[in-house]
């Protein structure tokens, strides 16, 4: 574990350092609001938000993506992204959620190659939260406003500056790296860092959520999926803004005389997501479609990878059309 | 405002327990500052929950469509529900324009139709800062640009009228929409594109709207498939036309498009557009009657050309 310092009028720097090796990702105004996004020169990072509407996984399992072409020279698959990449400000729950990722991507039976080499060749560093939103209940589901779960660093505010600390190897070697830029914290620097974090972690409400595996599982059957379900407009809100959700599909399509071969994020909202080729659907109700999804954040990865998929980022709470709130629905639905 | 409110879960009561209706669609609190919820109450416990105030912003014609639709599971014959919908003036309007693609029987329907100041934008909330979240739930500070511009806040159709305060209709609501037909063509189009490329296809813009009840939407259609997966600029621009343009005469302006939108695209401006060209060139505003055609099932030989020979 090693610590850093840096003022944060000094960030810029340390963007156009770290720039010149590769690509700075971080938070930027883009339209008013706060994206993640590659630092160009004009921009200033932004470091009061609550967290990003689109989360982390775009960057490395992109909403679409082209993976191969395919025409008179046969296919050619998509060459794998080089160079290195910094990942600064993800919240700790993004943070996280990356780590659930590569359990799916990069450590199941089969490994993504594009998934892999993005976040082999990106360092992330984390940025805890000072004020987590009302949504937030990440303590819930084994995370904390200051975890370091996913990040190679975790960094810090504390007023006018940034305290780091590494969480990896490949964290210590970037602290290392810049130095010059990244100074070691003062006692008093230290001092204030540990009191934001105790703060902040108080700032967290609990939803009761445990034991939440084994509750749901009992209520497979229940009518209340239903009740539910009969507010629910079926979009793609809930997992496309979900940081953990995963699941894709791959289509062949035509571009003139060439083909291409794309792999595009899929919701299990959607009624085509189990649409069979015969016409069947086994999932006829918009019921079991929130079910499958519930079932498979909190019961089948926990049963699969040991993990619940969910870190509490409060996304699909916040943009819900139709304010569905999964912190009630963990602790409501009956058995 | 809490009178209104109080007569209507008066009303929906009664509706429940004289079994005139088999359901009220209305609102009732939701989970987060600012936000309601809809609620589908089936009986007298349930419409005590009922609440009508500023925030109750989704049109909830949504869910009419698949309440008349025969449930997959039920074999044999089946009943429509009779439903009783706590309605704004654009929420009727919706329900007007199903009625005439007979989506909705009007017989099944109660309209209950609520006194309607203007809802409050989230966004203009959210932005304006917490404090202001509070001062200003009364003005029209913080009340939603769809109200702002609202033709008709009275309730089409209204079968049972809860009275209130409510505010008056806007004469102009296009100021946007002729700023924006003022750009050249190729503004016009960059405008389109820079908003449009920032959609990420969740389609809540289509499940939100009360209009978007097709079984498979095109975009969803595989055989052919009319467009790609992707975020290939062409696909999503195809999506976008094609759900705007499918608009065209329908649109009754709820916002409910918008305010789904979990990224901030402005779709008001390009499905306004299109209401300002059906209301100049056929003189059709969707879902003030149920009696007048719609315009693009009617024909009429002196109907307008222009918009193809002169876009
Ligand atoms: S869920 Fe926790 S880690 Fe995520 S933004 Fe909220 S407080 Fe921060
Ligand atoms: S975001 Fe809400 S309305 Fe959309 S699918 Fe998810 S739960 Fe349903
Ligand atoms: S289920 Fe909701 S709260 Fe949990 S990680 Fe996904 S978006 Fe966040
Ligand atoms: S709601 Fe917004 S992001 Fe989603 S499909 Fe519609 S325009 Fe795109």
């Amino acid at each position: 574990m090693t610590l850093g310092a840096i003022k944060k009028e000094h960030l810029g720097q340390l963007v156009a350092a770290v720039g010149a090796h590769g690509g700075f990702y971080g938070p930027v105004l883009r339209d008013n609001d706060v994206c993640l996004d590659q630092v160009q020169p004009s921009d200033t990072l932004v470091l009061d938000y609550a967290n990003f509407t689109l989360p982390p996984k775009g960057l490395f399992f992109p909403r679409s993506e082209v993976i191969a072409t395919h025409g008179a020279d046969g296919m050619v698959e998509t060459p794998l992204p080089t160079g290195k990449a910094v990942l600064f400000g993800v919240r700790p729950c993004d943070a996280m959620s990356l780590t659930y990722l590569d359990k799916v991507f990069m450590e199941a039976q089969f490994a993504d190659p594009y998934y892999r080499a993005r976040r082999e060749r990106t360092l992330t560093i984390a940025l805890a939260c000072r004020d987590p939103a009302a949504t937030c209940f990440c303590t819930s589901v084994a995370g904390s406003p200051s975890g370091q779960g996913g990040a190679d660093i975790l960094a810090v505010d504390i007023g006018d500056a940034l305290v780091l600390e590494s969480a990896t190897p490949a964290g210590e070697a970037f602290l290392a790296e810049y130095r010059k830029l990244l100074g070691r914290p003062s006692d008093n620097q230290v001092k204030a860092r540990d009191a934001q974090v105790a703060q902040a972690v108080r700032k967290v409400s609990s939803i009761g959520s445990d034991g939440v595996t084994a509750r749901l599982q009992a209520s497979s059957e229940s009518a209340a999926w239903e009740e539910l379900a009969e507010r629910c407009l079926g979009c793609g809100v809930c997992t496309f803004l979900c940081p953990t959700c995963h699941c894709f599909g791959l289509y062949d399509e035509e571009v003139g005389p060439q083909g291409r071969r794309v792999r595009a994020q899929d919701a299990c909202v959607f009624p085509a997501f189990t649409l069979e080729a015969s016409g069947h659907n086994p999932r006829t109700r918009q019921g079991l479609r929130m079910r499958h999804r519930v079932m498979h954040k909190f019961c089948y990865t926990a049963q699969s990878f040991g993990d619940i998929f969910c870190v509490g980022c409060g996304r699909c709470i916040v943009n819900c059309p139709a304010n569905m709130d999964i912190r009630e629905t963990l602790t409501e639905v009956p058995p | 405002m809490h009178d209104a409110q109080t007569k209507l879960r008066e009303t929906a009561k009664d509706l429940l327990v004289s079994a005139k209706v088999d359901l009220v669609l209305g609102f009732q609190n939701g989970s987060l500052p600012l936000r309601t919820r809809p609620c589908f109450a089936r009986n007298a416990a349930d419409a005590g929950r009922l609440v009508w105030n500023r925030l109750c912003t989704n049109n909830l014609a949504v869910y009419l469509p698949r309440l008349f639709e025969k449930p997959a599971n039920v074999r044999g014959p089946w009943t429509p529900p009779k439903v009783a919908v706590v309605a704004k003036g654009c929420d009727a309007r919706s329900i007007m324009g199903l009625v005439k693609e007979h989506q909705v029987i009007r017989e099944n329907v109660v309209i209950i139709a609520m006194p309607c100041q203007g809802m409050i934008s989230l966004r203009k909330a959210e932005a304006a800062g917490a404090s202001a979240r509070t001062s200003k739930l009364d003005g029209d500070d913080l009340v939603a640009q769809a109200c702002l511009e609202c033709i008709q806040p009275s309730v089409p159709g209204a079968n049972i009228i809860i009275d209130g305060p409510s505010r008056s209709a806007a004469s102009d609501r296009f100021q946007r929409v002729k700023d924006f037909e003022a750009l050249t063509a190729a503004e016009r189009w960059q405008q389109f594109v820079a908003q449009v490329s920032k959609c990420i296809r969740c389609y809540a813009c289509r499940q939100a709207c009360p209009n978007c009840y097709c079984k498979t939407c095109f975009i969803d259609q595989t055989k052919p498939s009319w467009a790609g997966v992707g975020d290939d600029p062409t696909d999503l621009l195809l999506f976008h036309i094609g759900r705007v343009f499918h608009q065209a005469g329908r649109c009754v302006e709820c916002d409910a498009c918008v305010r789904a939108c979990p990224v901030g695209i402005d779709l008001r401006l390009f499905t306004q557009k299109l209401v300002k060209d059906v209301e100049e060139l056929f003189g059709y505003v969707p879902g003030t009657s149920l009696e007048e055609a719609p315009p693009l099932s009617t024909y009429r030989p002196d109907d307008s050309e222009c918009f193809i020979t002169d876009p």
